[in-house]
């Protein structure tokens, strides 16, 4: 039953498997439970997934209640094509220490990038220093 | 406190005074308190009871252990031999707590009281054999399984008809009235927690699972379900949601949940069976049951319909148990729509969502049984494929225990809250592009009915509450008495907080760079008004539809007004002269807004004033093709030129070749080198523009032969003189047209011949 034909509305989308992606970076894949008018979620035998790669490991968080405005973006998984992926999934010690190794590199690159810069007297400053707006 | 074995000890003689000044001053003793003053006190020692209560209680787990084996014996004599077996495979596969079950407490109760009193409980206020079965019914309970669960499910047991109301009646009636434990807390009428809507089914659920009326014992929480009937494994029984505790996050699907609508149908259902418990008689039953009740029953239920397909025939012979005075289930059809039945019965009421207090090998043997009948029904729902994939999404909902978590009516609650946030008073204004989709998407599917004469689709269309709009006059907050007004700054009377002043500079100060600057945003904001009279205009066919009769002259006036006033901006008014210079116009047209403004306001002004944007623009052509570089937006204006075109008398035309290629006057001055051409023939846009005039003067010639002689020659000149440009121009440095019009080649044919033609034609293509 299309409750509202021509507005988006998460009611439809309750009880579906879904993937949420955080404005901090996190994905969770889970049921989506319950909604309400902020669009906060309730999601239901949630995963955090971490991509690293090809690679993927699954941390089981149970329920998750999540406020609304930290969703970037949430879709509805197709439970048959879920399965239908080149990633490789592994377990979470690897890819948490994938994950830490990737920072890792990310960090010193962009240290390199600082101290190069700083070098020739430019200073472009940190999106992480300045105010959120 | 103090303890008075008798009244004679109460020092009442000696302190006699004392102790009626007391009751003088607190008048709220209760001097008719026979627990304190009268006869409980002096004949009934209750703290010594109470004590001797509480060393019972430790007492009988120790009593219980030494019965065991005495108890056993009992239960199998009582029942016979020929049960003894089945009751032997079903203990084996019974889970091991079985205080809470109903039919494990009815057993105990017609087992006769063999044992002794133990404990030396004398006749207290407390009846004590109620209290000694009671406390002793969940203990022994563990010794008696397999009555427990013959005695509770048997089908096969004719039922009772009118006997069974009798002894209804008679168990339905709570054996104890009042709270015997101390401490314990009070009968509710409700269990702590029960969710209010889901009583009505425990019931329904008792009544299917029950044929023979069953006395259900109070206090057990809910625990593991009871082993059912030879009929029904315990395996199918622990067809219960496991939890998310088992590790893997998503469990594959489990047996079913009846959705809002089909637990209303067979809570209807369940109101059709007359001679059977009804709820009212449930209600009597002591507050402890409908907890246990309704937390086993939906597994039970949930068991049953586990195994969608084997066990449904004795599903269906389980109803058909009940006395032939009891119309069936509504679920009972004739075997045709046995999906149908599956499919009702296989969407078993609530869930308990948290199945957290399951025991670990429980909730094993219920994941394993889960797995089974996903297989099974798979395989059986194999055949009907068709729309297999919203089956299968169907399927997982089905056997979703969490379903519906969120409720119907929460669900309405939040849809009621966004439909709120529509509401509008001017939906036009506030929801202009969902407005203008719905329109277009509704004159798509018109312009199809009209093709292809098919079944009009009704498309649904959100219809979003109207609000009037109301006026309101701010009125400032007013005290009674005081001198003046309070004005407090809200969201309905914005107060000005900072005193801006904004002051003009003198042009004298001001450096050539910040002259231009400042021209630059006065371009700018002529641009946004005119375009807010664009808008304004562009409305207008709309509002014309929806007002009234008298209204519209008057919506006509005003729309000719603004028309007016946009060319003017376009224009640069200057009061009291001939139009003014190009600039105001190619100020505009250097800013990419400005060019998209100019190419919708064009349909709108007349003729003339059209004409005029038109010449002006083809002569200020290289400047503005200069500018447009970056942009790239001056093909837009190609439309509207082109509609335009077509009205435009041939003198017109004619002028406008000229500006265009910036053709000298007289045809014998020698053509210098024509950089204007050579411009706007290196441009999309120009040469486009070009081809258009071209094609048109060409129209204009062939269709009118009868024309003025002189504007004929006129455009003979002209043409003469262009096309001699033309084939000055080598091919390379020409641009590639929006669109080359077809009749170029009669028009070239015309005034150069043969060897001449067929270079124009191979440099135009």
């Amino acid at each position: 039953m299309n409750y509202m034909p021509g507005t988006a509305s998460l009611i439809e989308d309750i009880d579906k498997k879904h993937l949420v992606l955080l404005r901090d970076g996190r994905t969770l894949i889970g049921f989506l439970r319950s909604i309400d008018q902020f669009a906060n979620l309730v999601l239901h035998q949630t995963v955090e997934r971490i991509h690293v790669g090809k690679k993927y490991g699954d941390i089981p968080r149970g329920i998750f209640v999540v406020r609304g405005e930290n969703v970037v973006l949430l879709g509805e998984i197709d439970l048959e094509k879920e399965s239908d992926t080149p990633l490789q999934q592994v377990s979470i010690e690897e890819i948490l220490e994938e994950q830490r190794v990737e920072q890792q590199t990310k960090l010193e690159n962009e240290k390199i990038k600082v101290q190069a810069l700083k070098d020739r007297g430019l200073s472009i400053p940190r999106a992480d220093t300045l105010d959120e707006y | 406190m103090f303890r008075y074995e008798s009244l004679e000890d109460c020092p009442l003689d000696e302190d006699e005074d004392a102790f009626q000044g007391l009751g003088e001053e607190d008048e709220e003793i209760d001097q008719f308190n026979d627990d304190t003053f009268g006869s409980g006190a002096v004949d009934d020692d209750w703290q010594e009871a109470h004590e001797r209560l509480a060393e019972l209680e430790e007492k009988l787990p120790a009593a219980v252990n030494e019965q065991t084996g005495n108890g056993e014996r009992d239960e199998m004599d009582l029942l016979g031999d020929h049960e003894e077996n089945l009751a032997e495979s079903l203990s084996k596969m019974v889970i091991e707590n079985e205080l809470e079950d109903p039919a494990i407490m009815r057993a105990v109760q017609t087992r006769p009281v063999l044992q002794p009193q133990p404990g030396g409980l004398n006749s207290s206020i407390w009846d004590g054999s109620e209290v000694l079965r009671r406390i002793r019914g969940p203990l022994l309970a563990q010794e008696m399984p397999t009555v427990s669960v013959l005695e509770y499910a048997l089908p096969q047991r004719p039922p009772q008809g009118p006997e069974d109301d009798r002894d209804l009646s008679e168990r339905a009636l709570p054996r104890r009235s009042t709270s015997p434990i101390i401490g314990s807390p009070p009968v509710r009428a409700v269990p702590i927690g029960t969710p209010p809507k889901q009583m009505a089914v425990p019931s329904y659920n008792q009544q299917i699972l029950c044929p023979k009326p069953v006395h259900v014992r109070p206090p057990m929480p809910p625990r593991y379900p009871a082993p059912y009937g030879e009929r029904m494994s315990p395996n199918q029984l622990c067809n219960v949601p496991n939890s998310s505790l088992l590790g893997h996050p998503f469990p594959p699907s489990v047996p079913p949940v009846l959705s809002p609508l089909q637990r209303a149908q067979l809570l209807g259902g369940a109101q059709l069976q007359p001679g059977r418990m009804s709820p009212s008689q449930f209600a009597r039953v002591p507050g402890f049951v409908g907890s246990p009740l309704a937390a086993m029953n939906p597994k039970l239920l949930q068991g049953r319909v586990g195994q969608m397909l084997p066990p449904a025939p004795s599903f269906r012979a389980f109803f058909s148990a009940p006395p032939p005075a009891t119309p069936p289930p509504p679920q009972q059809h004739p075997p045709g729509p046995g999906p149908l039945v599956q499919n009702l019965r296989s969407q078993a009421p609530m869930f308990r969502a948290d199945t957290t207090h399951l025991h670990p090998q429980h909730r094993r043997l219920l994941h394993q049984r889960q797995q089974q009948n996903r297989n099974q029904h798979r395989n059986l729902n194999g055949a009907g494929d068709r729309g297999s994939h919203r089956n299968s999404h169907q399927d997982h909902l089905r056997k979703d225990p969490y379903a519906n978590l969120m409720l119907q009516r929460e669900k309405d609650w939040v849809s009621k809250i966004q439909m709120m946030q529509l509401q509008s008073t001017d939906p036009y204004l506030d929801d202009f592009y969902y407005q203008n989709y719905f329109e277009k998407l509704e004159k798509l599917s018109a312009a199809e009915e009209i093709q292809g004469d098919g079944p009009k689709k009704e498309r649904t269309k959100l219809i979003t509450p109207q609000v009037a709009k109301l006026e309101h006059a701010y009125k400032p907050v007013q005290f009674e008495g005081s001198l003046g007004k309070l004005t407090v700054s809200s969201v309905n009377n914005p107060r000005k907080m900072i005193d801006a002043v904004v002051t003009s500079r003198s042009e004298d100060d001001e450096t050539r760079e910040k002259q231009v600057r400042d021209k630059r945003r006065k371009t700018l904001v002529i641009i946004e008004k005119t375009y807010s009279l664009l808008l304004d205009v562009e409305d207008y066919e709309r509002r014309y539809l929806l007002s009234l009769e008298e209204d519209r002259p008057a919506l006509m006036d005003e729309r000719k007004h603004k028309i007016c006033s946009m060319y003017d901006n376009l224009r640069g008014k200057l009061p009291g002269q001939e139009r003014p210079s190009d600039d105001h116009f190619v100020q505009i047209m250097c800013i990419r807004k400005g060019k998209r403004m100019v190419a919708r306001i064009l349909p709108f002004l007349s003729t003339e004033q059209a004409a005029d944007i038109l010449m002006t623009t083809a002569r200020n052509l290289p400047f503005l093709i200069k500018k447009d570089a970056q942009d790239e937006v001056l093909p837009c204006l190609l439309s509207p030129f082109s509609h335009l075109l077509y009205h435009l008398p041939s003198v017109t035309v004619t002028s406008l070749l000229q500006q265009l290629m910036n053709l000298p006057q007289s045809a014998a001055a020698p053509a210098p080198s024509n950089p204007h051409l050579t411009t706007v023939l290196q441009n999309k846009f120009g040469l486009s523009l070009l081809l258009l005039v071209l094609s048109r003067g060409e129209d204009l010639q062939s269709s009118d032969p009868a024309a003025e002689s002189m504007e004929n020659n006129q455009w003979m000149q002209v043409m003469f003189m262009a096309t001699r440009e033309l084939l000055r121009i080598p091919q390379a440095a020409l641009a590639k047209p929006v669109s080359i019009p077809t009749n170029l080649v009669s028009l070239f044919s015309r005034y150069v011949d043969r060897q001449k033609l067929n270079l124009l034609e191979t440099k135009l293509q």
